[in-house]
C-alpha cells in the first residue's frame, strides 16, 4: 500500500507537489487539459466521454441508415450495390446497439448513479476508465474495416501479395448485426476453414468481443458502487428509479455477455484454427449460434430498454409535480422483466423448428413478459394523472416515449404468437417493430435524459424552441419512417433486401418511409447540434431549473469533482424534493470541511491496459487477411494488455486532499472549485 | 493500512469490501461463462456420441482415449491446490507472511503440475488422433479444457506476481490480506469448475459399457 | 469476520482462525475420499442412473463444499452467497433449458409452426 496520500488539503488539484506512484512515475493528479482527459478516473468526466462518443456514433449510425433509406426509395434502385447495402445495414444496427444506445446509457450510468446514491465516486475509479478506454478501441476497431473497405475500394490495396491472395474481399462486416452461422462460420472438410465471408466478420467478432469486455468491467464496477456506496439512510427501497434500473441492466449485462462471450470464441476458433463448432460439414450446428447469440441477445434488449425506462420514470414526476405513482410496483416489474428477459430467447427461433412444447413455452413466457411492461406503462400514466403538468422538452420527449414505446410493445406482443411470428419473420413488420422499441422507446428516452441532465452536466440551459423543434421532427419523422414498415411487411417485404421491383405495391410506403427517415435524421441532428451548443455556449442557469427531486440536483452545476462537500444523509425517497417541500431535510456528515475530501488518483494505467485491446483487435483481422507478420501485432496487443494491468496493480492507488468550501455543518455546498 | 479515508477502505453500505464484492459477481459472471462452455460440449456429445475417426480412418470412441488415472490425479493436485490456497489466506489473515508464502509456492507448483498434465494430455490425444480440425468432438474438448486451463495459467501468473510482490513489503495489513483473498477466491473457482468438468466430461463416458451417451449414431467426421 | 485487524490479531480471532484451519483439512481429506470414491464408483456393476445419480450429488456435494469452506461463503455475508447461487441458478436453468431443446432429435413437418 502506497503511503503518498498525505497531501495537505488543496482548493485545486494543480496546486499539488508533484508526487510519484510506486513505480516511481509522477502521477498525472495535477494535469489539465488532454492529459487530464485521458487520465482521468472522475465518474462525471468518464460519464460525459462515453456520451460524446455515443453520440459521435448515432450520427455514424444514422449516415449508414439514410443511406439505406436512399437505396431503398425507389424500385430497382442503384445507389449503392447489394454488398455495400449489406455492410451498411449490419453495420447500422451494430453500430446503433454497441456503440449508439448501451455508451449513452453508459453515459448516464456514469454522471448520475454516484450523484443519485450520494457518493463521492465509483468503487473502482480506475476500472471505470479502463471500461471507457476499452469501449473506445473497441468501437475503433469495428470501424476500421470501413477503412480498409475503402481502401480496398480505391483499389489502395491491390499491389499488396496478401490482398492478391484474398477469396473474399469484403473488409467491413456484412452478416447482420446476430452474424448468423454458417454463413458467419466456415464449411469444407477437416479443418480447411474455407469461409463464406471476407475479413469483416473477423472485425465484428473482435469488435464485440472486446467491446463486451468493457460491459462487463463496466457493471462489475456499477453493481458494486450502488450495493457498496449509498449514502447513509439510503436504503435499495429509497434508491431513486434510474439508479434500480442501472442495477437490474448491470445485472443483466454480467450474466448475458459470457454467452455471447463464448459464442464468439467458438467462432473465432471455426474460423482462424478450423475448429467445428458451427460448420455444418463436421456435423457441428449452425443453430446452436442462433441460441447462444439470442441467449444474449434477448437480455440485450432489456439492457437497451431499462436505462431509459429509469430515465423516464425520473423525468415524468418531476414536471408532473407528484411523486412516482407505485415506485416499489415500478422496480419490481424492472426487476421480473429482467428476470423473464432470460427465459424468452427462442421466441426469435420460432421459425427453426423447435417443436411444440418449447415453441408453445416460449410464447407463453413472451406473452407474460408483457405483464410488468404493461403495469410500468400505467404507473406512468398514473404518475401522469392529476398532476400540474408542465410541457418542457424533456417531458415531451419522455410522453413520446411512452406512447411510442406501447406501439412497439403491441405490435411485440404479436410476434409472442408462433403462427403469426411465422408469417412476419423477416419481414419489414419486425423491422418496423423494433425500430419502435429502440428509437421510439429507448432513443426517445435517451434524447429526454440529454436534455434534462444537460443543465446539471454544463450548469447550461438549451435553447427550448430548437428543443420543442427538434423533438417534434424526431416524432414526426420517426412515425413517418417506420409507422409504413407495418404495412409493407405484412404486404409481404423481405427484410435485408438490397432493392426490390415496381409493381408489388411497396413503392408509395417505401418513399414515405424515406422522407420520414430523413426528417428524423435532420431531428436527430438539430438535437445533438443543440446539446453540443448548449454544452459550450449556452445560457447558464441555477443548479435546480426543473425542480429536480432526487440527490444530484442538490449540488452546484456544474457539479464539483468531489461531488458532495460534505455526505449527504437520506431520510426518504425523492431526498432533495422531500428536503424543499417535506418534513423531511437531508442531513449531512461532518466530514469534508477543512479536512479536505479524499480524491482518488488519476492514471495512465487503464488506457494503456486498454490500448494492449486496439493492437490485438487490429492483428486479429490483419491475421484473417493474411497479412504477414501479422500475430506479432496480436501478441503485442496482449503483453500490451498483461503489462498494463501489472503496473496499474503496482502503482499504488493513491489519492490526494481537495479542500472544499463548504463550512462544516452547513447544507448548501458552495461555489464550484475554480480552475 | 492508510490513515487517510481512502475511497477503497471507507465502510460500505453492506460491510462487504469492494474487492470482494466484485469478484464474487465476477464468479457469478463466469458461471454463465463455463456454463456455455460446458453445454455446447455436452449437447455435441449427446449429438454424436460415437467419438471421431483418426487419421488412418478408424472409429475411436472416447473411453478408449481418455486416460482416466492421469485425469484422477491431476484433479487431485488440483484439489489440493485449492486446500493450500485456502491455507494461505489463513495465514495471511493471521499476518504469518512466511506461512503465506511456503502455502502460495505450494499452490503455484501445483498448478504447474496441473497445467503439465493437460499438456501431456492434448498432446497424447492429439498424436492418438483427435484434433481441433477433425470434428466437433475435438473442437468442443480442446476449447473446453482449454479454456479451463487458461484461467489456470492466468492464476498460477497472478500468484506467482503476488508471491514475489510479497518482498516489496507492501503486501500486508488488511488490503494486503484482501488482495490474496480474492486471489484465493479466484482459483477455488478456478478449482470447482474443474470439479463439474471431470464429473460431466471425464466420469459419465465410464458409465456402462458404452459411457453414458452410449456409441449411438455413426459420427458425422470428415 | 473476512477482515483482520489491523494491528496484532486478537485472541478470539486467532482461535477462531485455527478452528478454520482444522475444518479445512478435514474438508480436503473429505475431497480426496470423495474423489477417489467417484472413480470406484464409474468400475462397480450398479445400473447406470443410480451411479449417474450418485455422481452428480457427489459432485455437487464438492462444489458447495468449496464455495462454502474454502471461499468462505459459510463465514461471510449472506449476499455473496445470494449472488453466487443466483448466477449459479440461472445458469443451470438456461443450460438445461438448451440441452433439453437440442433433444427434438426428430420433428414432424406439420409441427413447425
Amino acid at each position: 500500500m502506497s503511503h503518498d496520500s498525505h497531501h495537505d488539503p488543496v482548493a485545486c488539484k494543480t496546486e499539488l507537489a508533484p508526487e510519484r506512484s510506486d513505480l516511481g512515475l509522477i502521477r498525472p493528479d495535477r494535469t489539465t487539459g488532454w492529459t487530464d482527459w485521458l487520465t482521468t478516473v472522475d465518474h462525471k468526466k468518464i460519464g460525459i466521454l462515453y456520451g460524446a462518443f455515443a453520440m459521435f456514433y448515432f450520427l455514424v449510425g444514422g449516415v449508414e441508415a439514410l443511406a439505406i433509406r436512399t437505396q431503398l426509395a425507389r424500385p430497382d434502385n442503384d445507389f449503392i450495390t447489394a454488398r455495400m447495402y449489406n455492410q451498411l445495414f449490419t453495420m447500422h444496427g451494430t453500430t446503433m446497439i454497441f456503440l449508439g444506445v448501451m455508451p449513452l446509457s453508459a453515459a448516464f450510468f456514469n454522471f448520475l448513479v454516484p450523484l443519485q446514491i450520494g457518493a463521492r465516486d465509483v468503487a473502482f475509479p480506475r476500472l471505470n476508465a479502463f471500461s471507457l478506454w476499452t469501449f473506445v478501441f473497441g468501437a475503433f476497431v469495428l470501424n476500421a474495416s470501413w477503412l480498409f473497405e475503402f481502401a480496398h475500394l480505391a483499389g489502395w490495396l491491390n499491389s499488396f501479395d496478401w490482398h492478391k491472395a484474398l477469396v473474399y474481399t469484403d473488409f467491413a462486416p456484412a452478416n447482420g448485426w446476430f452474424s448468423y452461422a454458417p454463413l458467419s462460420g466456415t464449411f469444407g472438410q477437416n479443418g480447411q476453414a474455407l469461409r463464406f465471408t471476407g475479413v469483416g466478420t473477423d472485425f465484428w467478432i473482435i469488435g464485440i468481443q472486446v467491446l463486451g469486455i468493457a460491459s462487463l468491467a463496466a457493471s462489475f464496477n456499477f453493481i458494486c458502487t450502488i450495493i457498496n456506496m449509498r449514502a447513509k439512510g439510503m436504503t435499495m427501497m429509497r434508491l431513486p428509479v434510474f439508479t434500480w434500473m442501472t442495477l437490474i441492466t448491470a445485472i443483466l449485462i454480467i450474466l448475458a455477455f459470457p454467452a455471447i462471450t463464448v459464442a464468439l470464441i467458438e467462432l473465432m476458433f471455426d474460423r482462424a484454427f478450423g475448429a467445428n463448432f458451427f460448420n455444418p460439414s463436421a456435423g457441428g450446428q449452425p443453430v446452436l449460434w442462433q441460441h447462444l447469440f439470442w441467449i444474449f441477445g434477448h437480455p440485450e434488449v432489456y439492457i437497451l430498454v431499462l436505462p431509459a425506462m429509469g430515465i423516464v420514470s425520473e423525468i415524468l414526476p418531476t414536471f408532473s409535480g407528484k411523486a412516482l405513482f407505485g415506485y416499489p410496483i415500478i422496480v419490481f416489474s424492472g426487476a421480473v422483466i429482467g428476470f423473464l428477459g432470460f427465459a424468452v430467447w427462442s421466441h426469435h427461433m420460432f421459425t427453426t423448428g423447435l417443436g411444440p412444447v418449447p415453441t408453445a413455452a416460449f410464447s407463453l413466457l413472451t406473452m407474460a413478459i408483457a405483464v410488468p411492461t404493461g403495469v410500468k406503462i400505467f404507473n406512468w400514466l398514473g404518475t401522469i394523472w392529476g398532476g400540474r403538468v408542465r410541457f418542457t422538452p424533456p417531458m415531451v420527449l419522455s410522453l413520446g416515449f411512452i406512447w411510442m414505446f406501447m406501439c412497439g410493445g403491441f405490435s411485440g406482443v404479436m410476434h409472442s404468437s408462433a403462427p403469426a411470428d411465422s408469417q412476419q419473420q423477416d419481414s419489414y413488420f419486425v423491422i418496423a417493430h423494433f425500430h419502435y422499441v429502440l428509437l421510439g422507446g429507448v432513443l426517445l428516452g435517451l434524447m429526454a435524459g440529454l436534455y434534462f441532465w444537460f443543465p446539471k452536466i454544463f450548469g447550461r440551459m438549451p435553447n427550448a424552441p430548437i428543443a420543442y423543434l427538434a423533438s417534434g421532427m424526431v416524432i414526426l419523422g420517426f412515425n413517418l419512417a417506420f409507422g409504413p414498415m407495418h404495412y409493407l411487411g405484412l404486404a409481404g417485404m423481405p427484410r435485408r433486401t438490397h432493392t426490390y421491383h415496381a409493381g408489388n405495391g411497396w413503392e408509395t410506403w417505401n418513399y414515405v418511409a424515406t422522407i420520414g427517415a430523413y426528417i428524423l435524421g435532420a431531428g436527430v441532428f438539430l438535437a445533438f447540434a443543440n446539446l453540443a451548443w448548449t454544452a459550450f455556449k449556452g445560457k447558464k442557469c441555477s443548479s435546480d431549473p426543473w425542480g429536480g427531486r432526487t440527490l444530484e440536483w442538490s449540488l452546484p452545476s456544474p457539479v464539483p469533482e468531489y461531488n458532495f462537500a460534505q455526505a449527504p444523509i437520506v431520510a426518504t425517497r425523492d431526498a432533495y424534493f422531500e428536503d424543499r417541500h417535506g418534513g423531511k431535510r437531508i442531513a449531512y456528515e461532518n466530514d469534508g470541511g477543512e479536512a479536505g475530501v479524499h480524491m482518488p488518483s488519476q492514471s495512465w494505467m487503464p488506457l494503456v491496459a486498454s490500448t494492449g485491446f486496439l493492437f490485438a483487435g487490429f492483428g486479429m483481422p490483419m491475421m484473417a487477411m493474411g497479412v504477414p507478420h501479422a500475430g506479432w501485432i496480436v501478441i503485442t496487443g496482449l503483453g500490451v494488455l498483461i503489462l498494463g494491468i501489472w503496473l496499474w496493480a503496482v502503482e499504488g492507488p493513491g489519492g490526494y486532499m481537495l479542500k472544499t468550501p463548504a463550512a462544516a455543518g452547513s447544507p448548501a455546498p458552495a461555489e464550484t472549485v475554480a480552475h | 493500512m492508510s490513515e487517510t479515508a481512502d475511497a477503497h477502505d471507507a465502510p460500505t453500505s453492506t460491510g462487504i469490501d469492494h474487492k470482494k464484492l466484485i469478484m464474487w459477481l465476477f464468479l457469478a459472471s463466469d458461471c454463465m461463462f463455463f456454463g456455455t462452455l460446458i453445454s455446447t460440449h455436452l449437447l455435441y456429445r449427446k449429438l454424436y456420441p460415437s467419438g471421431f475417426t483418426d487419421a488412418e480412418g478408424h472409429q475411436r470412441f472416447i473411453q478408449n482415449l481418455f486416460n482416466i488415472e492421469l485425469t484422477s490425479f491431476s484433479t487431485f493436485i488440483l484439489l489440493m491446490s485449492s486446500f493450500l490456497m485456502a491455507l494461505a489466506v489463513s495465514a495471511m489473515h493471521k499476518g504469518e507472511i512466511k506461512s503465506f508464502r511456503r502455502n502460495v509456492l505450494g499452490v503455484i507448483f501445483f498448478g504447474l503440475i496441473f497445467l503439465g498434465c493437460q499438456v501431456f494430455e492434448f498432446t497424447h490425444f492429439y498424436h492418438q488422433g483427435l484434433t481441433i480440425q477433425n470434428s466437433v468432438l475435438g473442437s468442443t474438448f480442446y476449447v473446453l479444457t482449454g479454456t479451463h486451463g487458461t484461467h489456470v495459467a492466468i492464476g498460477v501468473l497472478w500468484l506467482i506476481l503476488m508471491y514475489f510482490y510479497s518482498f516489496t513489503g507492501k503486501l500486508g495489513g488488511h488490503m494486503g490480506a484482501l488482495d490474496v483473498e480474492v486471489a484465493g477466491l479466484y482459483w477455488h473457482f478456478v478449482d470447482i469448475v474443474w470439479i463439474i468438468i471431470f464429473t460431466a466430461v471425464y466420469l459419465v463416458e465410464y458409465l456402462g459399457p458404452n459411457g453414458f451417451w452410449g456409441t449411438g449414431l455413426p459420427a458425422v467426421t470428415k | 469476520m473476512s477482515s483482520s485487524p489491523e494491528a496484532a490479531p486478537s485472541q478470539e480471532f486467532l482461535i477462531e482462525e485455527t478452528r478454520r484451519y482444522h475444518h479445512f483439512i478435514t474438508l480436503a481429506l473429505w475431497l480426496a475420499v470423495v474423489t477417489g470414491a467417484e472413480i470406484v464408483l464409474i468400475f462397480l456393476p450398479i445400473p447406470m442412473p443410480v451411479v449417474l445419480t450418485i455422481l452428480s450429488l457427489m459432485s455437487a456435494g464438492k462444489f458447495f463444499a468449496v464455495i462454502l469452506w474454502f471461499m468462505h461463503l459459510i463465514y461471510d455475508k449472506r449476499l455473496l452467497f445470494w449472488i453466487f447461487v443466483a448466477a449459479l441458478m440461472l445458469t443451470f436453468a438456461t443450460f438445461s433449458a438448451l440441452l433439453a431443446l437440442f433433444s427434438v432429435d426428430v420433428l414432424d413437418p406439420k409441427w413447425i409452426a
